[in-house]
């Protein structure tokens, strides 16, 4: 599937052909750096004054990168389709392959950054378990009761929370016969066909 | 049983026939228990059976009646106790007798409701599902699983939902089967 780039983007991609390949080496990482931890304009201030042209060329042009690189990523194209797609830019080869060693290098890691901006409930992070007998309570007195306390802790994104839930013998057995199933179930005929062919 | 003046007091009115006739006393020894094992249980006052005895008195005794079931209950007092505390504010024997029947009864309700704790699973449920895209990512072709916990806390009941890996899963059952070894092996020594 080739990258459809639209009039604007390649205009701002087109400064980079107006500079040094070591240049555009730069500018390829300061834009995963962005995409990892965020973007810094006074980069392209300092960027610009070296290379006497204004901020604003070089904003477009890392910002063109990093549009190019996460657009790849998100629709993981082959080599030969970014390539291709790139062509269309009219850069020299030695720029293509430079943005082509950018894009392998670093889609996995993009494609995590862009897989956690999509929606989702928290996920499970941990377990921790505890065996108690309650002896009493301000209720009642005398009695035998072993329970079960378990800390459930979930991540959301940054955020991490700890759930305090309690549960009995009997419970805890069921609680893992149903989720054993459902383990069990990945290995089934059905799913198994399923994950293979859809790819 | 350590009993205060106030519920003494009741007692004894609750004892004497002159205030509460048998059939009365029958009436209130019900109804008083039911409104200890349940909220929806007819109310004391204003029943139309009891509505011959002064209601101040009346809820005097009701008051007096549930402490004194309540500290039983709590402190599993036998059948021996219990009569004697009765007897010793002048309960008939019958009187014993049908009071001590019905405590009974609500030892084993009292056991199981009245507790603070925190919400107990009660059931989990799980979804099996194969993401495909999304709108950031697509070709993600990953399974994962949607796990929902039944809780319940003093009858309301609520859900915890959220979402694992296959590893995960497998982590948190590996989690909770060792609970559940520990748990066999300390009842077994």
């Amino acid at each position: 599937m080739l990258l459809v780039l639209s009039e604007e983007h390649k205009e701002h991609l087109g400064f980079l052909s107006e500079v040094d390949p070591a240049v555009v080496g730069e500018f390829g990482r300061i834009a995963v750096e962005f995409l990892k931890k965020g973007s810094n304009p006074k980069i392209y201030e300092g960027a610009a004054r070296k290379l006497n042209v204004s901020s604003e060329s070089v904003q477009h042009g890392v910002e063109g990168l990093m549009y190019l690189l996460t657009e790849s990523s998100k629709l993981m194209i082959s080599e030969v389709d970014f390539q291709d797609s790139v062509l269309v830019l009219g850069f020299s080869e030695e720029l293509n392959q430079l943005l082509l060693q950018l894009y392998l290098e670093n889609r996995k890691e993009i494609r995590q950054i862009l897989g956690k901006l999509a929606p989702s409930l928290p996920h499970y992070h941990n377990l921790e378990w505890r065996l108690d007998v309650q002896l009493a309570s301000r209720a009642l007195r005398h009695q035998v009761k072993p329970t079960v306390t378990l800390k459930l802790h979930l991540e959301d994104g940054a955020k991490r929370s700890a759930r305090v839930l309690q549960t009995d013998p009997a419970t805890l057995q069921h609680l893992i016969h149903e989720l054993e199933r459902a383990l069990a179930e990945l290995k089934s005929s059905h799913c198994r066909r399923i994950l293979r062919n859809i790819k | 049983m350590e009993l205060s003046e106030s519920v003494l007091k009741g007692l004894q009115t609750l004892a004497d026939p002159n205030v509460f006739d048998l059939k009365s006393f029958t009436t209130f020894t019900e109804v008083a228990f039911d409104s200890l094992d349940s909220s929806r249980g007819e109310s004391v006052l204003g029943h139309p059976e009891l509505r011959h005895i002064d209601q101040t008195t009346l809820k005097h005794c009701h008051t007096a009646a549930t402490t004194f079931i309540l500290e039983g209950v709590k402190q599993n007092a036998d059948k021996s106790t219990i009569s004697s505390c009765l007897e010793d504010v002048r309960f008939q024997n019958e009187r014993v007798d049908t009071f001590y029947n019905s405590f009974q009864f609500i030892y084993l309700f009292m056991l199981l409701s009245t507790d603070t704790c925190p919400p107990h699973i009660t059931d989990a449920e799980w979804r099996l599902e194969y993401c495909i895209k999304n709108s950031h990512v697509h070709k993600v072709n990953q399974p994962s699983y949607l796990i929902s916990l039944n809780t319940e806390r003093a009858g309301a009941s609520s859900e915890i939902n959220f979402s694992c890996t296959m590893d995960q899963l497998q982590d948190l059952v590996g989690k909770m089967k060792d609970a559940a070894k520990s748990l066999e092996r300390a009842t077994q020594s």
